[in-house]
């Protein structure tokens, strides 16, 4: 296994490489710099042209793409991630800032979606055909088909604004010094990012669970005598959960991405809102780094999927 | 002095009367011909669209300042006359061929509807018109300006640009009228010595003079369409008490005398209020625009004081100041005892270090560097030639400012113009001014100081205990993280996280206006949106 594990870190060098270089390049082709955005077009037209560009001279901007691209990489590749264009702050002391935000809030939805999907959908398929299950299936297929920033703006109107129950957004505030104070902030953004992957993880569920109670292994079990809580959770739930720990270990990443739509919603000071920002202004060095390390999570998410897949399911052989 | 640049402008102004603007095109774009311009100005009915897109929150525009003080008699208004327009158009030759490309920049909902209302309105007198919204580096897609100022070809792609022009001084209307300025007017000859009549004097009524005559040339020929004049929305909840204290241009800083203002106690007692305009990743260098941020209104004095109106009215750091008759030598006295929030003292030597320092930042306000650039030496100290300005020399508290060339705005200039502490900055190049880490905790003069700066999260402001006009009464301001234009107000004023604050998007006014805690005042600002015609042929 880490001969398999050592080969698949080694494969990751060159895709990195390359989707960075195809990501920097997409920046160069966007038109403006991040000094251009750096004034409102309302402004534009007074400035002095000439301090403009030494201003680009100055950080770097007028030198060719190419070179531009090796510094950056070369940097990297020493540890140095650079620093922010628009103000001058390292790279990785925005990644340390920003980064325990995205987490959190993006391990609470994993959570809170893992636990009611993989419940929902079990529920679902041990009663298949009922009204509750055609119930879950209509509620799931309306939470994978609703955009996650409809369901923040409804959350915000109803429970913070009209029921005042939950604050607006934000993450924080002065005197806020636990999490236990943070908490009442994370409810809202992390159940709405929860909602499309819950849906998710419980249709997955239900069809697997489906297929594992059709099992000879499950009909053997029954003919035991076992107690039917029993062959549902140890036998067919256990093999179940197989696809929907791929299904979770690949959503991973993608949850880092959904949160950049709902950090939007709810004023959450992470990585996904920083990105925003970053795109905007084309901070490259820092859209670089956000998207190496999405990149990276997506390569490392896939690896891990595999390896637990191995553990989890023993007919999985690596490398094979 | 004065009165000679009086007779030249009315010299001037007889030479336009007589000209006026030839009813023909005078290159090879159907646009360079004002009929046809004028017949865009009356196919639209801005009293409609101001009434109803956009709720009465905005003036329909007459002239491109939106102070009439500066119109000559007989300013046409151009009220919509969609006959009028076709008979125009007919008279120009214009045979409808041609669709028009309208480009805007601003992304908001209610600009595509304008354009949308814009499009009807067009083609109900015979105008085709598509219009786009220019992403990316806008600033390069509306800036360049054609090698050849009368016959193009025009270096920016679209015929019209639906923008704005924010202006504190009013020369910034007009300055792009001097030669090969503009990407979209043909050199106007009766335009060139006014623009530079009114930067070379600092007399209001030479300056009014020169402003009629330009605005009267610019309302003749259709050269820019002013459309309607934005104001700008003070809310405030009833938390808040000023007692007394102005409102005026939020935009920029103007005696608004925050340290006098009480906030009602909250539920422990502690008088907190909320505000929105706290960084998002850095606290930008208020040099650049002057007064929008938290940080550049509260935590920064300038050096002389305005007031709503932005009219320089008095000293801020400054005890006393004068300028001398010619206009050519500024001295302010710095007042006694002044400190840094830090506790170290405020001296002459950070005031030169921050006007030269200023002057060599290269996002510094167009009006404000303009003013810099003026002073004597400062070329030198551009070019690299000099360490320092040879036109400041410092005696104790006093500065003195001696001008190369005179600047008309000189009061304006240092009413916004706030020094820095010279200390944080030693050996920083001022081009990369913004990219210090003093930017992530600045140490300012002003009635606040900086407590808590966590970025993209919150800002805490504390009154300053030594400031120069006492203490302020609000013992904390917390300020959210936004831009110009908070996307998340609304949500926020619902929720009483914002006590204080501004906004120039209309569409926030009517749902501010429905929240029982909060008061909205209009304050007129020199912010006028505008149709740029592009009079260039375009390849």
């Amino acid at each position: 296994m880490l001969t398999y594990i050592a080969r698949r870190l080694l494969t990751l060098i060159p895709m990195v490489i390359v989707i960075s270089f195809l990501i920097y390049l997409g920046l160069e082709l966007t038109p403006g710099d991040a000094v251009s955005h750096m004034i409102p077009p309302d402004a534009y037209g007074s400035m002095d042209p000439d301090r403009l560009q030494e201003l680009r001279e100055s950080l770097g901007l007028g030198k060719p793409f190419a070179v531009r691209y090796w510094i950056w990489i070369s940097g990297v590749v020493q540890g140095d991630f650079g620093y922010s264009l628009a103000g001058g702050v390292p790279i990785a002391d925005i990644f340390l800032d920003r980064l325990p935000a995205t987490l959190e809030l993006s391990f609470a939805a994993l959570l809170i979606s893992t636990i009611l999907g993989s419940i929902l959908g079990t529920i679902s398929a041990l009663t298949r055909g009922s009204a509750t299950d055609q119930g879950l299936t209509v509620v799931g297929m309306l939470g994978v088909s609703i955009p996650e920033f409809f369901f923040g703006l409804v959350a915000i109107l109803v429970f913070a604004i009209n029921l005042d129950w939950l604050p607006v957004g934000g993450r924080t505030l002065p005197g806020y010094d636990s999490f236990w104070d943070r908490l009442p902030n994370l409810v809202m953004p992390a159940l709405v990012l929860s909602i499309m992957m819950t849906a998710g993880v419980m249709r997955y569920a239900r069809s697997s669970m489906l297929d594992a109670l059709s099992r000879d292994f499950i009909r053997t079990a029954r003919s035991k005598g076992m107690p039917e809580w029993r062959v549902n959770i140890l036998h067919g739930f256990r093999v179940a959960l197989t696809p929907v720990i791929v299904l979770i270990g690949f959503r991973l990443p993608v949850l880092i991405g959904g949160s950049v739509i709902i950090e939007q919603v709810f004023q959450w000071p992470g990585i996904g809102k920083e990105f925003v920002s970053a795109v905007r202004s084309q901070d490259y060095p820092l859209v670089m780094m956000v998207a190496l390390f999405s990149v990276l999570a997506v390569l490392i998410a896939s690896l891990i999927v595999d390896l637990l897949t191995a553990i989890i399911d023993p007919r999985v052989r690596l490398g094979e | 002095m004065n009165k000679l640049l009086t007779t030249s402008i009315m010299a001037l102004v007889a030479a336009q009367v007589a000209g006026g603007a030839t009813a023909q095109a005078i290159n090879d774009s159907e646009l360079s011909d004002p009929r046809v311009r004028q017949a865009i100005a009356y196919a639209i009915d801005m009293e409609t669209i101001a009434e109803t897109l956009f709720e009465g929150a905005a003036i329909p525009a007459v002239g491109l300042t939106s102070d009439p003080a500066n119109y000559p008699d007989g300013m046409n208004t151009y009220s919509y006359d969609p006959e009028r327009a076709r008979e125009l158009l007919a008279e120009a030759g214009w045979d409808g061929s041609r669709t028009l490309d309208m480009v805007y920049y601003y992304p908001d909902e209610l600009t595509a509807n304008f354009m949308a209302v814009v499009q009807a309105q067009l083609a109900d007198v015979g105008i085709d018109m598509n219009y786009r919204l220019l992403e990316g580096d806008v600033g390069a897609q509306i800036g360049g300006v054609p090698d050849d100022p009368v016959n193009g070809p025009a270096v920016v792609e679209w015929d019209i640009l639906y923008g704005a022009r924010a202006a504190i001084a009013n020369q910034e209307y007009f300055n792009r009228f001097a030669p090969g300025q503009m990407p979209t007017v043909p050199t106007i000859d009766a335009m060139v010595p006014l623009v530079e009549a009114v930067n070379a004097t600092a007399d209001p009524e030479v300056q009014r003079a020169g402003y009629q005559e330009m605005e009267g040339i610019i309302n003749d020929g259709a050269y820019i369409l002013p459309l309607y004049y934005q104001q700008l929305y003070i809310f405030e909840s009833d938390r808040i008490n000023r007692n007394g204290a102005p409102y005026g241009n939020e935009q920029y800083n103007y005696n608004s005398a925050i340290e006098t203002w009480t906030v009602e106690p909250n539920e422990d007692g502690e008088a907190v209020a909320y505000t929105n305009g706290a960084p998002m990743q850095f606290f930008e260098v208020p040099w650049q625009n002057l007064g929008i941020w938290v940080h550049s209104k509260y935590v920064f004095d300038t050096i002389l004081e305005a007031d709503g109106a932005l009219t320089p009215i008095g000293g801020e750091l400054a005890e006393t100041y004068e300028v001398s008759e010619d206009g050519m030598v500024f001295t302010f006295t710095l007042q006694d005892g002044l400190t840094w929030h830090d506790g170290s003292p405020l001296t002459a030597e950070d005031v030169q270090w921050s006007i030269e320092a200023a002057a060599q930042f290269p996002l510094t306000h167009p009006v404000l560097a303009s003013t810099l650039s003026s002073i004597e030496g400062a070329d030198a100290l551009l070019a690299g030639d000099a360490d320092s300005m040879s036109g400041i020399s410092i005696d104790g508290n006093t500065v003195t400012i001696t001008f190369e060339v005179l600047d008309p705005n000189v009061f304006l200039s240092f009413s916004q113009f706030a020094p820095l502490p010279s200390s944080y900055f030693e050996g920083v190049d001022p081009l990369q001014l913004q990219q210090h880490e003093f930017w992530q905790m600045p140490i300012g003069s002003g009635p606040f100081m900086i407590e808590e700066a966590r970025m993209n999260e919150f800002t805490t402001l504390v009154p300053f205990p030594d400031y120069h006009r006492g203490e302020a009464l609000i013992e904390q301001i917390i300020a959210l993280p936004s831009a110009d234009g908070d996307a998340n107000l609304i949500r926020n004023a619902a929720a009483f996280r914002a006590d204080f604050g501004y906004s120039k998007n209309a569409t926030d006014v009517p749902s501010l206006e429905e929240m029982e805690h909060m008061t909205v005042i209009p304050a007129n600002i020199p912010y006028t949106r505008m149709f740029w015609i592009n009079q260039f042929p375009r390849n």
